[in-house]
């Protein structure tokens, strides 16, 4: 018998194999940004930009910008977001380093999986730059425990949708254009209750049942994701 | 090593793979020629494990494909005309990625035994966008060859280098031939291609229409054969194929 027949591996969700992939692909996203701190630098830019906009159009009505500062925050991390979901799988595109991966003995889920954890880490950094814009600009208690694990899980579920979305428009023309047609109104069940969860933790009295309640479909909605992304990025990729 | 039967593939009404049969034994070195648009690529993707057929089979050490691709991946190693490597990463981090995908022991030594063997170990800390196309091309074969793969697969991997780095590329593909390993490649420049290879298939218009032995005919009588069978005659010189 052939010496390659006779050579087997099985590959489960989380046994060392998938995480060493895992870990591999988000250390290599990692180091890329460390040369090139093209990502954080670019969503960085653009977020204070988009909150310095928005503090000039609200100046005279500082009471009406703080009412809707939860709204402003959840904005400009979607749409800060789409540039670092476009340049992480840019990087994928050029000299078409895909197939690299693709052809390498790793489990699909692993590369979607990867891609989640960088993008949700160059995220985070982002919103903690933003944090303190919006604490500054609006005077808002942005930095309360609720608000910033409100934070982390939107983010999280923003990304995994985001992840899988930009995987499926990578091959097309459009792909910078259709990112955000199609993933904007996926995030829309995850953006409503993280807004009001943020929104309600910030007022003086604020009702710990409505904060549990939209944590809890936060929470919800990421587990959702997440298992969709896992279960279908195969096929996304190989299509 | 590797057999292909009946191999078809369709893309919508278009079909670019009307029944390929080739058979690549273990350890030979055969070049697939062709004109553009035979289907040359796309059976070199199918083959990599990136594509699907439409019918047909592929088997890659007795694993047939796609249905056991996950296992015969880890034997498999892609040059393509595309460098599959990351710019802004330095040529050590590139091949150390790749050895981490590979779950490769003692990995930092094989990659610096990998640069030293395609000639850039004083580079190893520059990023790869600063190299030369002939550098990132031996940098692709070390990359392709890291996990010693027993089949090697080459997408025209002549594309874009000057004759100093062509020859260069052709003395390592010689030795990887000559390690055993059994490589398939694809390409329209047949100089290169002829004179390292065992046997010769012709591509054209989805189908193997013929397949030659390495000296079997002379130069000239094979690109009066490439021509009546693909109906175009090839840019290369008389000096192909001895």
């Amino acid at each position: 018998m052939d010496k390659l027949a006779q050579s087997t591996s099985t590959t489960t969700l989380f046994n060392s194999p998938f995480l060493t992939a895992v870990g591999a692909i988000v250390w290599k996203d990692l180091q890329i940004e460390k040369h090139t701190r093209q990502t954080v630098s670019v969503m960085v830019m653009f977020s204070l930009v988009t909150v310095v906009m928005f503090n000039f159009a609200l100046e005279t009505e500082l009471d009406a910008a703080r009412n809707v500062a939860t709204g402003l925050l959840w904005a400009t991390i979607l749409l800060a977001g789409t540039l670092g979901l476009n340049r992480s799988l840019a990087i994928e595109r050029e000299n078409q380093n895909i197939d690299a991966i693709l052809i390498a003995p790793i489990d699909r889920r692993a590369i979607y999986l990867a891609k989640v954890i960088s993008v949700t880490i160059f995220t985070l950094l982002l919103e903690l730059v933003l944090v303190f814009v919006f604490i500054i600009f609006f005077d808002k208690p942005f930095w309360r425990p609720v608000v910033l694990l409100v934070l982390f899980l939107g983010t999280v579920g923003y990304v995994a949708a985001g992840v899988l979305i930009t995987s499926m428009t990578m091959q097309t023309r459009s792909k910078e254009v259709l990112l955000p047609i199609l993933l904007l109104p996926l995030v829309l069940p995850l953006i409503l209750p993280a807004a009001t969860a943020v929104g309600e933790s910030m007022v003086v009295a604020p009702e710990i049942t409505i904060i549990r309640s939209m944590v809890s479909l936060v929470a919800a909605y990421d587990l959702a994701i997440l298992a969709t992304g896992l279960y279908t990025y195969h096929l996304v990729v190989e299509s | 090593m590797i057999q292909i039967s009946g191999l078809m593939k369709q893309y919508g009404f278009n079909p670019v793979l009307r029944g390929v049969n080739l058979h690549v034994p273990a350890g030979a070195f055969v070049t697939l020629v062709g004109p553009n648009g035979a289907g040359k690529s796309t059976l070199m993707r199918i083959v990599a494990t990136l594509l699907k057929p439409t019918a047909g089979e592929v088997k890659i050490g007795g694993w047939l494909m796609p249905q056991f691709s996950d296992r015969v991946r880890r034997h498999i190693g892609l040059v393509s005309h595309q460098t599959l490597l990351y710019g802004d990463l330095t040529a050590a981090e590139n091949l150390l990625f790749f050895a981490k995908l590979y779950q490769l022991d003692h990995s930092r030594d094989r990659v610096a035994q990998a640069l030293k063997r395609v000639g850039l170990a004083a580079r190893e800390r520059d990023a790869v966008r600063t190299f030369s196309r002939g550098m990132m091309q031996r940098l692709t074969i070390a990359r392709a060859t890291l996990h010693e793969p027993d089949v090697l697969l080459l997408d025209e991997p002549y594309t874009g280098l000057d004759q100093d780095a062509s020859a260069l590329l052709d003395s390592l593909l010689k030795g990887e031939s000559e390690n055993g390993r059994t490589i398939l490649m694809i390409t329209h420049d047949l100089v290169h291609g002829l004179n390292l290879c065992d046997r010769v298939a012709i591509l054209s218009r989805g189908k193997i229409v013929q397949e030659i032995a390495n000296g079997e005919v002379s130069g000239s009588e094979f690109l009066d054969i490439y021509a009546q069978q693909t109906g175009r005659t090839a840019g290369l010189t008389k000096n192909a194929h001895g």
